[in-house]
């Protein structure tokens, strides 16, 4: 996984969204992001954070080990 | 020091009673937290974080090894529709992974929900 493909599958959930990822330890597998979106408003943290992870699908069970997500409304 | 106690599913739980004996596990616990490895050796940062947190709040909790059954580990993610782990229920109510539970704590909103 790299940071543009994690970014790229995000923004093509949440369209309008502003996305920030950054590589953890070098290797592609542990990441952090801070996404504000539109569409999380009125959403509750979990709701926001399983929108995100929702977008990812099935890479959180597969490229990516660990995910340190900061979300809120854009 | 709180009281810190660990629960696992049944022995002989099938995969069609995962979903409905975590339910129970989560019924029964008022905060219960599913983890990598134990309060007293947490074998994952997260989840040493979360345990931290509870601690230093002055909470009794239980948690769940995830790493000694699959069917937990497995199972747990679909039942809070949620990929990570470790994850935190209090009063059978989802409050999220690491991040979410370590914002709440920072901003007091974690203490000021244990307390209501």
């Amino acid at each position: 996984m790299n940071l543009a493909e994690i970014k790229a599958k995000i923004i093509a959930q949440l369209p309008g969204a502003q996305v920030e990822v950054e590589d953890l330890n070098g290797h592609g597998d542990h990441f952090s992001a801070q996404v504000a979106a539109p569409q999380f408003n009125g959403k509750s943290l979990v709701e926001q954070h399983q929108m995100v992870y929702a977008a990812l699908g099935e890479a959180m069970r597969t490229g990516i080990h660990a995910l340190a997500l900061e979300t809120k409304p854009l | 020091m709180p009281q810190t106690s660990e629960i696992r599913l049944p022995a002989g739980t099938a995969l069609t009673q995962v979903q409905a004996a975590l339910g129970k596990m989560i019924q029964d616990h008022e905060i219960l937290i599913f983890m990598k490895g134990s309060a007293m050796l947490p074998q994952c940062g997260f989840s040493a974080q979360v345990v931290e947190i509870f601690k230093r709040l002055d909470k009794d909790f239980t948690t769940c090894n995830v790493l000694e059954n699959e069917l937990v580990r497995d199972g747990i993610k679909t039942f809070s529709n949620w990929p990570t782990l470790p994850q935190i229920f209090y009063k059978q109510k989802f409050l999220g992974g690491c991040d979410i539970v370590t914002a709440m704590y920072q901003n007091g909103e974690l203490e000021a929900l244990l307390q209501a």
